[in-house]
């Protein structure tokens, strides 16, 4: 007879290989695709204009901008992965596999964000490799990179979630991506200083949260850094907690997976 | 005594306000074959629903072997499992795959788990689709994956919501073969169908629910007495449930 006494281990370590499986039988749009473009961004961006550009507050172009790029594609594949995990599973209810089994609502969540972080790690990592062909690659604090890296895919892969509950269709499934991620992604710093803007639009960026996302990664790589690190961190704790929490409540009410 | 299901004035109520079951009470004894019928929207899934986990309950209770399906859910579900009328699955995943998953949701090893499905498939005939994609299985085979699925963890208990819909004659009387082998075997199983011939060849009680209560609930005898068919109570007894 089957017994589970605490966390379901087997269970979980099972959720996060089946969502690994996945990933890996659509491997060219999970990662071919965003090799791809980070190679395009930064060999144009970087390698391109950089050439032009040559230097930022003293850093390279390229390894100012390669921060941006690197955790552009760890915090939008880390939503995407959650996000259309939730939402198909939902579409063609396989999620009642998870529903019946023997899981805490509590382990599904891990289950979905612990195989978001990976898979943004894999993209990290190749994005990571890319760079070091175009020289982009520095790193001064490898620890606070990886906590970056860590921390920054959570609060994506929660992110995710909550649209994979909230989307009735295909159309909402995009839309944050589209309208919030991309453009404070693009808004956030990712290839100029803050030197460059004008006073208004210098207010607007250090509004914008993905801001404090690439000014810390930065930091991590290059040691270069335009905002309160404090702030970011706070800011990074607090929207992990938030949004474990409300993803936590979600789940145990049910919302939109069991009705 | 500790009934293999026991269900106590549940009550399902959506937040749409539809009120799919209406305090109904059930007790289903080990190594029964229950029959659990009713017209569509009458209730039987959502009470399936509430048994397995994938509905919240609204009052009531339920108890599996004794064991509280929302207080102990994780032994609950360990002793349950589900074959439901839809295919929710990964449709792209593969047949040896997909079973693989379900074991070690339930907490199996991987040992454990290989012996077992490879049993499975063996008994399902589809050892041969082991390393095919779901999607690419006939309707008939379909609906023996999802038969194995239910069975990866060995439950005491097995629901079947429609197994035969959609699959033809020589396939439907090898599924009755296989499930009159296990509930020989010692499993409960509780089917819904709407093939009353079905219900009446396999199960030895039988339950009907309308409107969300249950309306009727009897040993299969008593719904063939006075010489009348299954389906002639049945008729009779929905028709005159419609009309108070």
């Amino acid at each position: 007879m089957i017994k589970i006494k605490g966390i379901n281990r087997i269970g979980l370590y099972t959720l996060v290989r089946r969502e690994i499986d996945r990933i890996l039988r659509i491997s060219i749009q999970t990662f071919a695709a965003p090799l791809i473009s980070a190679t395009l961004f930064i060999f144009i961006f970087g390698f391109v204009l950089g050439s032009r550009i040559k230097e930022i507050a003293g850093i390279p172009y390229m390894q100012f901008v390669f921060p941006g790029i690197l955790l552009m594609n760890i915090l939008s594949s880390a939503f995407e992965h959650t996000s259309s995990a939730v939402f198909f599973g939902r579409w063609i209810k396989s999620i009642e596999e998870m529903l019946v089994a023997p899981f805490s609502y509590i382990e599904m969540i891990l289950g979905y964000v612990i195989s978001a972080v990976l898979r943004a790690l894999l993209i990290g990592s190749g994005i990571l490799i890319i760079g070091l062909f175009f020289g982009a690659v520095a790193i001064s604090n490898v620890p606070l990179f990886l906590l970056y890296a860590v921390s920054v895919a959570t609060i994506f892969a929660l992110v995710g979630i909550l649209v994979g509950l909230w989307a009735k269709g295909f159309e909402q499934l995009g839309l944050l991506n589209v309208f919030v991620i991309m453009p404070l992604s693009f808004l956030g710093g990712m290839f100029y200083s803050l030197e460059f803007l004008n006073e208004t639009v210098r207010i607007i960026t250090v509004l914008n949260p993905i801001f404090y996302f690439i000014d810390g990664m930065r930091y991590a790589t290059v040691g270069y850094s335009e905002s309160n690190l404090l702030i970011g961190a706070v800011l990074i704790v607090g929207l992990i907690i938030s949004l474990s929490v409300l993803v936590m409540h979600l789940f145990k009410v049910g919302w939109r997976i069991r009705p | 005594m500790v009934y293999a299901v026991k269900i106590e004035n549940l009550v399902k109520k959506y937040d749409t306000g539809t009120v799919a079951v209406d305090g109904i009470s059930l007790s289903i004894e080990k190594g029964e074959f229950f029959g659990f019928l009713g017209p569509n929207g009458a209730g039987k899934t959502t009470t399936i629903h509430c048994i397995t986990g994938v509905a919240r309950i609204t009052s009531g209770t339920i108890s599996v072997f004794g064991i509280d399906v929302v207080k102990d859910y994780r032994k609950a579900r360990t002793k349950v499992g589900i074959a439901p009328q839809e295919f929710n699955i990964d449709i792209f995943g593969k047949v040896g795959k997909l079973l693989d998953y379900i074991g070690g949701y339930y907490g199996m090893r991987k040992q454990e788990r290989k012996k077992r499905i490879a049993e499975l498939l063996e008994q399902f005939n589809l050892t041969q689709y082991k390393d095919t994609a779901f999607q690419h299985l006939s309707g008939g085979f379909k609906r023996r994956v999802i038969l194995a699925r239910a069975l990866v963890h060995d439950p005491e208990i097995l629901i079947l919501d429609e197994p035969t819909a959609g699959v033809d004659v020589e396939l439907r009387h090898e599924l009755w073969r296989d499930l009159k082998k296990l509930n020989k075997e010692g499993k409960t199983i509780i089917l819904t169908s709407h093939y009353l011939e079905e219900v009446e060849l396999l199960c030895n009680r039988i339950a009907i629910i309308n409107k969300g209560k249950i309306v009727e609930d009897g040993s299969k005898e008593h719904f063939t007495r006075d010489g009348k068919s299954l389906e002639d109570h049945y008729l009779e007894i929905t028709r005159r449930n419609d009309k108070d």
